[in-house]
């Protein structure tokens, strides 16, 4: 049975396609701004727990809900968001899925996709979806809602999402004070023990490492959580002639000049350079502006499944 | 020249088999109930040489079907009598393995278990642990997106592999990351089943060994309370490394075979393994004890040494055969439900039972709620293996029903064809096949699995076991 929300949604997408109109979806606009040539297809008012089920460690939202709300729902079972999504200011569920945001525990718990279990979507023919579920382990057909993880709402409009989800763990941050590679050697090693770690980071000329559950005492300082929140999101003031990257790297690659942090165990470096400092770069000013690195085949496999999801190409382009 | 020819020119010799003898390994994969002999078995030591057999594979026209180890159960690496079998299994070469870093760069013909053998000596292990995998390769876990008793805690193949490098039918070499933007292709390949690419170099995710681990066994009066009590275990916030429940005829099964200890007055059996450093696994066992215990727990062992904690997984891992010598033949199936509707699953599945006069062990993933039923029959008696896949697939409707899936972890393959009819409707599966057509416009990578055709949903076939003999009997299967 289709809801009225789909059913709406499904004849505001053949209208468009109709009319020659471009549709953007949209959350809260925290991290993509509307383009002056689109429509807009807002998903604020779909908003709501579709079903929770904690012992099930699964939980299944409407898009358009915050993540302030869903994490506060979890939070009163002691369950959390595994990803830790950072959050740009109201940012909405399905927008931190269409951008695949993950926060500091990556390199330890995951990204966001490994935490999608389920979506409804309607594609580009106004077409209600399903595909996935509500269980952890599924092989049937392939694995649509993850691959569209990162997609930002340009092969179809996501209404609702499940995802696996996990106990909420008592946090403790310490640090150290030391040179930027010799943190990064550091936190390496360390997340190759068994010390029962979920984040490393360097900001500010300290090293900050996150332990949970029982571990032995520590030599370093503690300190209270707040360092994660600075570094996810991390916005930090620029002058105007600053360009802030987002760089991806692997854990233990060398100090890249003009960082500003590094996160996620040195996989995520912020760097203020004029060029792209490293492959795997996305220029990061108040938004992710979207970048083309894409190798011709891999160009041509994403430009095909665009087009079986949005054969008019009724949402805006990547 | 005719395709064997050509190939036969463009390899080494002994690369290329087409004698029917020879051939005769690679007839079937662990589903071998299926058999078909391929045009002949293409053996390839390099990307260069994979290049060159899809290159002659798309002149000719002719479809390729990749395998690895074979070991799949759901006949995925069926060949097709006009085609090729890409067989990958020498290209085994562990390429890279950076400690640091904590990763491996493999070949796809690397087995599983080989991956965590090399990196032993820097304390970690690669965690995804199917079953099979002593035998597995890498490339077929990536195509499957295998599993593992251990997947609740460390994710399945899709959350432990960072990159995969791989070849289309045009020859082109792909490399398809974890931090590429946008539209996520690495995660699409994962489970693909060998119909987008052929996958020729796989990085994956190294995790620190756990200190040490613990199981706890308990035995229940009845299965709700059992299925209650790993809720319970979850809701506190404990993520157990492994969690698995056994009905009656299993215990009894696998206590006379493995003879480990297991209680045979329970109707319900937990093992419950917690894994991490000494400081947390000490605290996790005795919180899961008190917590089975006011669950109603009959008996309650708790491992005391690495010894017992193997020797109590012993009956476990042996479930199957176990089950198997109470029957010439038995028929796996490999379903999901909601842990919730467990105890209604298998009170349905007993009155199937009893429709089907066929007897039915249970065991099953409680952690992550697959279910495998194992129905016991005799395919020498007339319509018996016809009323076992009618049961069959009234297990999976079932599964359906209550909001679970059709394969938690075998994959579909030619097996569970006709199930996927039941679980996608129609706008699914076209999307499904113009996926397929956008990574394979000439339909040659493995053709006619994993997703039926709109117009015949109709191959069926299970995981047969006849007279206990296992496909791949050295291999444990739970």
């Amino acid at each position: 049975m289709t809801d009225l929300f789909t059913q709406h949604l499904s004849e505001q997408i053949q209208q468009a396609t109709i009319d020659k109109k471009i549709l953007q979806v949209t959350g809260s606009k925290s991290k993509v701004p509307l383009s002056a040539d689109t429509q807009e297809v807002c998903m604020l008012e779909h908003a709501g727990i579709v079903n929770y089920e904690p012992s099930e460690l699964v939980v299944t939202v409407k898009s358009g809900t915050k993540l302030t709300d869903l994490t506060a729902v979890l939070a009163e079972r002691n369950q959390m968001l595994a990803f830790e999504p950072p959050n740009y200011g109201d940012s909405t569920i399905g927008g931190t899925y269409a951008c695949a945001l993950t926060g500091p525990s990556r390199p330890f718990r995951g990204v966001l996709r490994d935490f999608v279990l389920g979506t409804k979507m309607v594609d580009g023919l106004g077409q209600p979806l399903t595909f996935g579920g509500q269980m952890i382990k599924n092989v049937a057909g392939y694995d649509v809602s993850r691959m569209m993880a990162g997609s930002k709402g340009s092969m179809a409009v996501i209404t609702e999402l499940s995802l696996k989800v996990m106990p909420l763990v008592e946090e403790v941050t310490y640090y150290k004070v030391m040179p930027e590679a010799e943190a990064i050697l550091l936190m390496n090693k360390m997340a190759g023990t068994t010390l029962p770690l979920s984040g490393c980071a360097y900001y500010e000329c300290k090293f900050f490492y996150r332990v949970f559950g029982e571990h032995p005492k520590q030599d370093a300082t503690p300190c209270d959580n707040s360092i994660w929140l600075i570094l996810n999101p991390f916005q930090p003031k620029l002058e105007a002639n600053q360009k802030l990257w987002r760089v991806d790297t692997e854990g233990p690659a060398p100090s890249i000049p003009h960082t500003l942090a590094v996160g996620m165990c040195g996989q995520r470096r912020w760097v203020l350079s004029d060029e792209a400092p490293a492959p795997y770069s996305t220029l990061w000013q108040s938004y992710f502006v979207p970048r083309d690195r894409d190798t011709p085949p891999v160009a041509k496999l994403k430009k095909g499944l665009k087009n079986v999801f949005d054969p008019h190409h009724v949402f805006k382009a990547l | 020249m005719n395709i064997i020819q050509q190939l036969k020119a463009a390899f080494p010799e002994g690369s290329v088999i087409a004698d029917t003898e020879q051939c005769a390994p690679y007839e079937c994969d662990g589903l071998s109930a299926y058999r078909e002999k391929p045009l002949a078995v293409v053996l390839p030591s390099s990307i260069e040489e994979v290049k060159t057999a899809l290159q002659i594979c798309k002149q000719n026209q002719v479809p390729v079907i990749t395998r690895g180890s074979g070991t799949g159960l759901a006949g995925g690496a069926l060949p097709l009598k006009d085609g090729i079998v890409l067989g990958l299994s020498k290209m085994n070469k562990i390429l890279k393995i950076d400690p640091l870093a904590r990763t491996a760069v493999l070949q796809p013909g690397v087995r599983n278990i080989s991956v965590s053998q090399a990196v032993e000596s820097y304390g970690l292990y690669y965690a995804p642990d199917p079953s099979s995998q002593v035998a597995c390769s890498i490339g077929g876990n990536v195509a499957e997106n295998s599993g593992g008793v251990h997947c609740l805690k460390y994710g399945l193949t899709v959350h432990n592999v960072l990159s995969i490098t791989v070849i289309d039918m045009d020859g082109y070499v792909s490399v398809l990351d974890e931090k590429d933007d946008g539209i996520d292709l690495l995660a699409l390949m994962n489970g693909s089943e060998g119909l987008l690419g052929v996958i020729v170099e796989v990085k994956v995710k190294l995790l620190p060994k756990p200190d040490t681990a613990q199981l706890v066994m308990a035995g229940f009066d009845t299965v709700t309370e059992c299925a209650d009590a790993v809720t319970s275990v979850l809701e506190q916030g404990i993520i157990p490394a492994g969690l698995e429940m056994m009905d009656r005829f299993s215990i009894k099964a696998a206590e006379e075979y493995a003879k480990v200890g297991y209680p045979l007055d329970a109707e319900a059996l937990l093992l419950c393994e917690v894994d991490g450093s000494f400081d947390q696994v000490k605290v996790d066992t005795q919180r899961i004890t008190e917590i089975l215990k006011s669950g109603g727990a009959t008996t309650i062992r708790v491992s005391q040494n690495e010894a017992e904690r193997i020797a109590l997984w012993q009956g476990r891992k042996n479930a199957f055969p176990a089950v198997g010598r109470f029957s010439p033949d038995y028929y796996c199936m490999d379903g999901t439900i909601p842990r919730k509707q467990l105890a209604f699953v298998l009170e349905q599945i007993d009155a199937l039972s009893k429709k089907y006069q066929l007897e039915v062990a249970n065991v099953f993933h409680a952690g992550d709620g697959n279910l495998h039923p194992l129905i016991l029959y005799d395919a020498n008696k007339p319509g018996e293996l016809q009323q076992t896949e009618k049961f069959g697939g009234e297990i999976l409707k079932l599964c359906l029903d209550v909001g679970g899936t059709i394969t938690g972890e075998h994959g579909v393959g030619v097996e569970k064809l006709d199930s996927m009819c039941h679980q996608f409707p129609e706008p699914e599966l076209k999307i499904f096949h113009a996926i397929k057509q956008v990574f394979d416009d000439s339909g040659l990578l493995n053709p006619g699995k994993a997703i039926p055709t709109l117009h015949r949903c109709a191959e069926v076939g299970q995981m047969h076991v006849h007279n206990n003999n296992l496909p791949f009997p050295e291999l444990e299967r739970f």
